[in-house]
């Protein structure tokens, strides 16, 4: 148990370092290009500021969304965009590269260095700036609507932020799972549209879904679990058996994504020279 | 100890037929042909530890599919292959720690950055500690002068210039065992020839097994004394160059200049004339004539110079691709 421990921490010491080396790789690239970098903050902050219009104009007719008040909601839309700034932040980008790298054979490299594929074409594209406004965005919605709950608890800080790594790695496995079928489709466009439709429905409070609509947005595209979860722990109205459930479908979900994936790494095909 | 030995490695790809028009591709949406190519048919061979032997063969031999499978890129469809006594394709971390391969047509610098950033990223994904990382460093910029290329974006490069830095990349990790993939693809003369010094250095100094793949005889001449022959996906000839050219050099080629002008017309009956002029001449005969062709020159002319010669290694590739009949597509696995 001691030697499994000491192999587990060995292998975090050794990912995490090479995810600092990589960030700082891509963030003087980043730089290279500061015109790019402004353009994404802005539309970022654009599209949330939207998001914000459309649920201000809701509950300007109806007093709660699935029992979810104005506030609360500010905070289940605001985690979104801080999920989807720490998936940029950590795998996101690399995924929607994918395709171009199996279509020219760039991916080679991903088979050839020691580090895990899935880990390496995460780190080679992480990104600070891709979804930064909208990250930032979401921080000022989530703080400014729990500073205006009238049930607001400090306690439910820690618990938040580790649901939302916990989201984390909901969105990670279904990226590797859906992502995976690339080395047979070649291309990966489409296929990340998927993604990034599944995403946006994270939005809505899960209380909206009913029947077998819950069953699929809770264990096939479990997208009803990504905001939800962190944001009714912080709101106060975490259940237990939805904790219970978003750390299984994480850890499942982990589990069979990283299988499928590394099985699916057999039938890549490189390019010609 | 074999550093590589390669057994019966067979690699089948599958490509679909499509027929030609908007109307073929949409045939295709519903229903596909599948096509087989066999890239590489049961291939077997070995290499010793610090030997540097040259892959020869045309476009579509199998050459970089068979470096390929022992890099662990592809799955072979059948066979086996033991590199530094891994199996490539398990991708295992100790084994990818200890090769490198170089593939001429890629890019594996960080384009927007110098090529001193992907050479400290390389460090850190090999695990090189600091210490051995500036020593491999500084021996390669000194072999290859390019201690003022180092902190230029890698897309201000000329072509030679990124090669150079692509091997340094390849190498600070100080592989065992290192395979190049046409190095020196679009090169000029003079950027080739310091890749191809630099290759037989580096061999020379750290003893590293190198496979090298190419279609420039020049490369293989200057580099290699073993040469592995692959065709249509199978090994046509695996020995000594010098023994290559004994196999399958029947003929040399005699030399003259004359001392005085000539008619322009070859006198009759001599054979193998390739070039007659006031001048020059050349001759392509077989071995056995050759003593006889050249007293008849010497009897029948003034003459200045006369040099007899082998035929040039590249004719004799070029007759081994010939023999070997072209093999297509097959419908069946």
């Amino acid at each position: 148990m001691k030697l499994l421990v000491n192999k587990l921490t060995k292998i975090f010491v050794r990912y995490f370092a090479l995810y600092r080396s990589f960030l700082s790789h891509n963030l003087k690239n980043e730089m290279i290009y500061r015109a790019n970098f402004a353009i994404n903050v802005g539309m970022d902050i654009f599209f949330m500021m939207m998001n914000v219009l459309f649920f201000s104009i809701l509950y300007g007719n109806v007093e709660t969304v699935g029992g979810w008040t104005f506030h609360q909601t500010l905070i289940l839309v605001g985690s979104v965009g801080i999920v989807r700034e720490l998936a940029y932040l950590t795998f996101r980008k690399g995924f929607l590269e994918l395709g171009n790298y199996v279509r020219t054979g760039n991916f080679d490299v991903m088979l050839t260095s020691p580090i895990a594929p899935a880990a390496h074409l995460a780190f080679r594209h992480v990104s600070l700036t891709d979804s930064l406004g909208e990250g930032l965005m979401g921080l000022l919605l989530v703080v400014y609507g729990f500073l205006h709950l009238s049930n607001a608890s400090w306690i439910g800080i820690p618990f938040y932020l580790l649901m939302l790594v916990n989201s984390l790695v909901i969105y990670y496995a279904l990226c590797l799972l859906i992502n995976s079928l690339v080395f047979w489709l070649v291309k990966s466009q489409e296929l990340n549209t998927v993604v990034y439709y599944f995403i946006n429905t994270a939005r809505y409070p899960r209380e909206i879904y009913h029947g077998l609509g819950k069953i699929f947005f809770t264990f096939i595209l479990p997208s009803s679990l990504i905001a939800t979860t962190p944001a009714a722990i912080l709101v106060g109205r975490a259940n237990p058996s939805l904790v219970l459930i978003s750390l299984s479908v994480a850890g499942g979900g982990l589990i069979l994504g990283l299988f499928v994936w590394n099985w699916s790494l057999n039938f890549y095909s490189s390019a010609s020279s | 100890m074999s550093a590589i030995e390669v057994s019966q490695l067979t690699k089948t790809f599958t490509t679909h037929r499509k027929e030609a028009g908007l109307k073929g591709s949409f045939k295709g949406l519903f229903s596909r042909k599948p096509l087989y190519k066999e890239a590489v048919k049961s291939v077997s061979f070995s290499l010793e530890e610090g030997e540097l032997v040259g892959f020869l063969g045309p476009n579509g031999a199998g050459k970089t599919t068979l470096l390929k499978m022992l890099s662990g890129i592809l799955y072979p469809t059948s066979g086996e292959a033991r590199v530094l006594s891994f199996t490539p394709w398990q991708r295992d971390r100790a084994y990818q720690r200890q090769f490198s391969i170089v593939m001429g047509h890629k890019n594996q610098l960080w384009w927007d950055l110098p090529p001193a950033e992907s050479f400290l990223l390389n460090r850190d994904i090999y695990g090189v500690k600091q210490i051995d990382f500036q020593k491999s460093l500084d021996e390669m910029v000194e072999l290859l002068k390019l201690k003022d290329l180092l902190d230029v974006p890698v897309r201000q490069l000329s072509l030679g210039e990124r090669m150079k830095c692509e091997l340094v990349a390849a190498l600070l990790h100080q592989p065992r065992v290192l395979f190049l993939d046409e190095p020196t693809i679009g090169l000029d003369v003079i950027s080739q020839e310091k890749i191809r010094s630099f290759i037989q250095e580096y061999n020379r100094l750290k003893k590293t097994t190198v496979l090298l793949t190419s279609h420039y005889m020049q490369d293989v001449e200057q580099l290699c004394k073993r040469v592995l022959v692959i065709n249509h996906g199978r090994i046509a000839f695996d020995g000594m160059l010098s023994e290559l050219s004994q196999r399958y050099i029947d003929h040399k080629v005699i030399k003259v200049r004359f001392a005085d002008a000539q008619t322009t017309t070859p006198p009759p009956g001599l054979e193998g004339v390739e070039v007659w002029d006031a001048h020059h001449a050349v001759l392509k005969v077989k071995k056995k004539e050759v003593a006889h062709t050249t007293q008849r020159l010497l009897e029948g002319y003034r003459i200045e110079d006369l040099s007899v010669e082998e035929m040039e290694i590249e004719e004799v590739i070029r007759r081994i691709f010939a023999e070997a009949p072209e093999e297509s597509l097959r419908n069946r696995p």
